[in-house]
């Protein structure tokens, strides 16, 4: 405020009315509303980097102004707007970030209900535009559709479908959780080749591959001991265990391999098969 | 900053990356050129403002104190002078400390030449202070100077007390004095050559380092340059940060120096530049571009706003060439 303050009085000192007109001026274009707004946007989202985090969100405001500006005359343009937005939003916090996160995916699901002038009778966002919105979170993980249609499939719900919040959460929560796990199932292949060019034996990597099944299919006890056991599971030396003594058996002599692809694809399936299809 | 920004009071994550003063900067901007500003509407003068920010091309063309207030706003100041002037480095030309600030002062008209003389010394180790230097050993000297301006303050204080013979464990105050009133300094050490005890002199600058929370060389790199020698000059130590390419990187400004004239992208960036700062966009050659504005101090601010207007006319593509460099 002080620099604010300086600098009109150097332009025009004797002029006291000036820093009224300013204040006016600042007061009609709605400055202080558009900041205020923009500061709750911000601390609330917390972003790693909050200069381009208010450059954007400015632009799309500004986007924003100027397409109501235009009329309606291109409504799919302003959805696919919407959730360019929406989307920006879901990639502020990581989802173990996980309050921030829910917060964002409120501002996402609210961005997204409200887009354009059909709204849902039940209220809700359309099925439709869900669907799509977890179709580009998995795109912009980098995920190849043959990778994450399966469990899109599980996930989507009917174009026609309203989707109420928690299950619109439950589904983005998902799709970053899938993305981060394909990420971990790559760097496991990697390690499993050894930094080789070659590809990694079938042997091995089948033993590692049921070390995660087993990991994952513990269901048995309440949340807490449950992660416990899983995460013991897939401890480095339960795994080495597993793979020196699939590395002796009759496979490993034959000399299969496996490649990348291949891997992630059983990877994949072991994640899937335990989403509860969505209807 | 990393998740740990979610531990953070809203204060001390919004005082992290300066934003308040970006936000009571970009106001008064909006209120010294209303009327330019405000036919694109609030939020599209405030995005275009941010995004220079995020890129760094905000300093050009800005006062000084502007260029000082942030350590990104110093870093950025950096970049632009390296990118406006690397065709300098190309061409192997040698220039005084002069025609360098002269160089400062056509993307920063209120450049003061202290500045450039406290880098100057930094490359010819306090002596014959009108040789001519390389671009790239007066570029890395000036990151130093802009960058730790504070420090460097401080630890020639240390150093001159222990040239004294005083403890440097005596308080000290920060002046505000800089280092253009070092002159008297310059010929106590011609006296006293050998320079100060090194292990001494590196205790001080540590403890130094501690009470300055944000803009001082990493600890480990000074301990680096401090152990080589048992003694060591203030210009020597000084000379020894500018050349060391750890803190260049921690800055983050400017490429290593193998690669700080090489870059094809760079050289299509600036004519681009060239193109939108000159009037005639026939001048190729910044430097001939460089004698040209030299007459005329007034046109940068006119044509920052000519050269503003066509990026916010522009559909974006800018933006993409601008974002790729990063």
């Amino acid at each position: 405020m002080a620099e604010k303050r300086r600098s009109g009085v150097s332009m025009a000192e004797p002029k006291i009315a000036k820093a009224d007109s300013e204040e006016e001026f600042l007061s009609q274009l709605g400055v202080a509303a558009l900041l205020r707004g923009s500061l709750l946007k911000l601390v609330e989202a917390r972003p790693e980097d909050p200069i381009g985090f208010l450059a954007d969100h400015f632009a799309n405001l500004a986007s924003g102004s100027e397409a109501a500006d235009c009329g309606d005359a291109e409504p799919s343009r302003t959805v696919q707007d919407r959730l360019s937005q929406a989307l920006w939003n879901l990639n502020l916090a990581h989802h173990s970030q996980r309050s921030a996160f829910n917060n964002n995916v409120r501002v996402a699901y609210e961005l997204l209900m409200t887009g354009g002038q059909h709204l849902c009778p039940g209220g809700g966002v359309r099925g439709r535009i869900y669907t799509e919105l977890l179709r580009s979170l998995c795109t912009e993980a980098g995920l190849s559709s043959s990778t994450s249609a399966p469990l899109l499939r599980r996930i989507q719900c009917q174009d026609h479908e309203a989707v109420p919040f928690e299950l619109f959460r439950q589904g983005v929560l998902i799709c970053t959780v899938f993305a981060d796990y394909v990420r971990k199932s790559q760097s496991l292949y990697l390690a499993v080749c050894g930094g080789s060019e070659v590809p990694a034996q079938r042997a091995l990597c089948q033993a590692a591959l049921g070390a995660l099944r087993d990991a994952l299919d513990t269901t048995q006890c309440a949340d807490t001991a449950r992660y416990l056991e899983a995460s013991a599971k897939i401890a480095p030396c339960t795994l080495a265990q597993a793979m020196v003594s699939a590395q002796s058996s009759y496979e490993a002599q034959a000399g299969a391999s496996m490649d990348p692809e291949e891997f992630e694809k059983e990877a994949v399936a072991l994640f899937t098969a335990r989403i509860q299809p969505v209807s | 900053m990393n998740s740990d920004r979610f531990a953070l009071t809203i204060d001390e994550y919004l005082a992290e990356k300066d934003v308040m003063f970006y936000l009571e900067d970009a106001i008064t901007q909006l209120l010294e050129h209303k009327e330019e500003y405000v036919q694109f509407g609030v939020s599209r003068y405030l995005a275009e403002y941010f995004n220079s920010v995020r890129h760094g091309s905000h300093v050009l063309f800005r006062e000084f104190g502007y260029i000082k207030a942030t350590p990104h706003n110093r870093a950025s100041f950096i970049r632009i002078f390296w990118k406006c002037y690397r065709q300098i480095g190309k061409n192997g030309v040698l220039l005084s400390t002069l025609e360098y600030s002269s160089l400062l002062q056509l993307i920063c008209p209120d450049f003061p030449v202290e500045v450039a003389q406290g880098a100057a010394r930094m490359v010819l180790l306090d002596d014959a202070l009108d040789c001519p230097m390389t671009f790239a050993d007066f570029l890395h000297a000036l990151q130093i100077q802009l960058y730790f301006e504070e420090f460097i303050e401080s630890i020639t204080v240390i150093y001159q007390d222990l040239l004294s013979g005083k403890s440097p464990n005596t308080v000290i105050v920060p002046t505000s004095t800089s280092v253009e009133q070092l002159p008297p300094l310059a010929t106590s050490e011609t006296a006293a050559q050998e320079g100060v005890d090194a292990s001494a002199f590196q205790d001080a600058v540590e403890a130094a380092c501690e009470r300055y929370k944000h803009s001082h060389p990493p600890a480990p790199a000074v301990g680096e340059i401090l152990q080589q020698d048992e003694r060591v000059t203030l210009y020597g130590f000084l000379t020894a940060l500018a050349k060391h390419e750890g803190i260049s990187k921690e800055i983050g400004s400017l490429p290593s120096r193998a690669d700080l004239l090489i870059d094809p992208e760079m050289d299509q960036e600036l004519e681009r530049l060239i193109a939108q700062i000159s009037v005639s966009p026939t001048s190729s050659c910044s430097q001939a571009a460089a004698q040209r504005d030299s007459g005329r101090k007034a046109s940068p601010r006119k044509s920052l706003h000519h050269r503003k207007r066509i990026e916010m006319e522009s559909d974006g593509s800018t933006e993409e060439t601008d974002s790729s460099e990063n």
